[in-house]
């Protein structure tokens, strides 16, 4: 198991899809700082919500090490490496769980990377525009904490949904579509139903200023229920299916 | 003793399709066997259960006498290629072996040494996305040797390499058995395993149509007149 997921990072270490996707939340994270530090006057900037809203920035991370979990896997079926990583370790769930512990990983890492980012940002904006930080205590966890867990699970969801999929445009389209489309939609029009869905209830987690999102702790249970399914129909799967 | 690899019965269905109906046969120890057969007759279906990557209808497959997944430490009993194409084309040929190696828990000395085996250390840094169908061939090689294995499971390894790296493949698949390696060689183009097999076993539409060595085949007609006269539709 260890050298599986030795090997297992050092795919991720070796080809340019992580590094790149690293780099676009990264991005995206900046953005969304300014966008929410920049465009409130000074007025709006003092209230506790709009803060968490640039501080909370960070939660781009979500979608991007789940994509990164899903390209893990589905580029292994795409160029057909899958088939030399089974030659090596036949039992099947030994890799896909040394793929899960990489994508919880770079889950973590992602995280890192686009909390600080979010904080230097807001910090940054916040000393620049002469306005205090008006979190309080209790916000400090869901947006940094928060977040990495959110991050970490993303990651889980996408080896897992990659494992389900295994058709690398398929899976990437069901989550743009379910991120962008569904998961939007749906939290729209009947918020007491969508804030239960995965992606929602990781905006709990992460700490958005939404009052119809789940709180932190209700967020991480269902996200880790969400996380959890996923993963028993991967294993599933990843048990029965030729390659 | 085990056979180094045996099929017993092994039976695969797609849907109504089937690919591969109760074919048994075993390999000889120190041989260089042909898995011969024309497109479509079963072949990587049946070398595809025989490694554990699909599971058979009905039947068994063996390798040592267990099944693939059973095998402690696979790489170092069967090496195996299926498709060259099987790499990321965004990786170097270096890191493919890399990736491998380190999942098989081989040292990294084992990475340049098979590198060297197959003549492609000039190339292993750059991305695979530019090598050639043979580079390709040689670097699947060079991945089913790291383990440094006594059987070699080859598909089609012919595919795509000059005449000059046909010679080289030939000679070292010899070479592979003269020291006590034991070789399995599918191929559709009589041929090219013509000079490299002892021994052959011959597919059509999933089954069985003739185990022998060459000699015996080749007896009264040439290899390819016995070949197409074995897989010849009937009443064609």
């Amino acid at each position: 198991m260890t050298r599986q997921l030795s090997s297992e990072l050092l795919k991720l270490r070796t080809t340019r899809a992580v590094a790149g996707l690293l780099l676009a939340a990264a991005a995206l994270t900046l953005l969304g700082a300014c966008v929410e530090g920049l465009s409130p006057g000074s007025a709006e900037l003092v209230t506790r919500d709009i803060q968490r809203s640039m501080f909370s920035a960070g939660v781009t991370a979500v979608l991007f090490s789940t994509l990164a979990g899903l390209l893990a896997v589905t580029s292994e079926f795409r160029y057909g490496t899958i088939r030399p990583t089974l030659l090596v370790q036949p039992r099947r769930r030994v890799v896909l769980a040394a793929k899960l512990a990489a994508g919880a990983l770079v889950g973590v890492l992602f995280a890192v990377v686009c909390v600080a980012v979010a904080f230097v940002a807001g910090r940054t904006i916040l000393a620049v525009r002469g306005v205090d930080v008006a979190l309080e205590g209790g916000d400090l966890l869901p947006l940094t904490l928060g977040t990495v867990l959110g991050s970490l699970l993303g990651g889980l969801i996408g080896v897992a949904v990659g494992a389900l999929i295994r058709n690398q445009v398929g899976a990437i389209v069901a989550v743009a579509a379910y991120a962008f489309a569904v998961d939007a939609v749906l939290f729209a029009a009947a918020p007491a139903v969508g804030r239960y869905l995965p992606g929602k209830a990781g905006d709990g987690l992460a700490g958005l200023p939404d009052a119809d999102l789940l709180a932190p702790g209700a967020g991480a249970a269902v996200m880790a229920a969400w996380t959890l399914a996923f993963v028993v129909a991967a294993v599933w799967r990843n048990d029965h299916t030729d390659v | 003793m085990a056979a180094v690899l045996s099929a017993n019965g092994l039976t695969k269905r797609f849907g109504d399709f089937t690919a591969v109906r109760d074919l048994t046969f075993a390999l000889e120890p120190g041989c260089v066997t042909g898995f011969l057969g024309p497109n479509g007759a079963g072949k990587t279906t049946t070398l595809r259960m025989l490694l554990g990557l699909a599971e058979p209808n009905a039947g068994d497959a063996r390798v040592f006498g267990r099944r693939y997944a059973d095998l402690e430490r696979p790489v170092t009993r069967v090496g195996a290629v299926l498709e060259a194409a099987d790499l990321h084309p965004g990786r170097t040929g270096r890191d493919h072996l890399r990736v491998l190696a380190r999942a098989a828990g081989l040292p990294p000395e084992r990475v340049r040494e098979v590198l060297a085996l197959v003549e492609l250390t000039g190339a292993a840094d750059r991305r695979a996305e530019g090598y050639s169908l043979g580079m390709r061939q040689r670097l699947a090689l060079a991945a089913a040797l790291l383990g440094d294995p006594e059987l070699l499971v080859l598909d089609e390894p012919g595919n795509g390499l000059d005449p000059e790296g046909v010679r080289w493949l030939r000679a070292f698949l010899r070479d592979f058995a003269a020291t006590g390696g034991t070789v399995l060689i599918s191929s559709h183009h009589l041929a090219e395993v013509a000079q490299t097999v002892d021994r052959v076993v011959v597919i059509d539409h999933g089954r069985l149509v003739a185990e022998s060595s060459l000699r015996e085949l080749t007896e009264s007609a040439s290899l390819e007149d016995a070949f197409l006269e074995l897989t010849a539709e009937p009443g064609a």
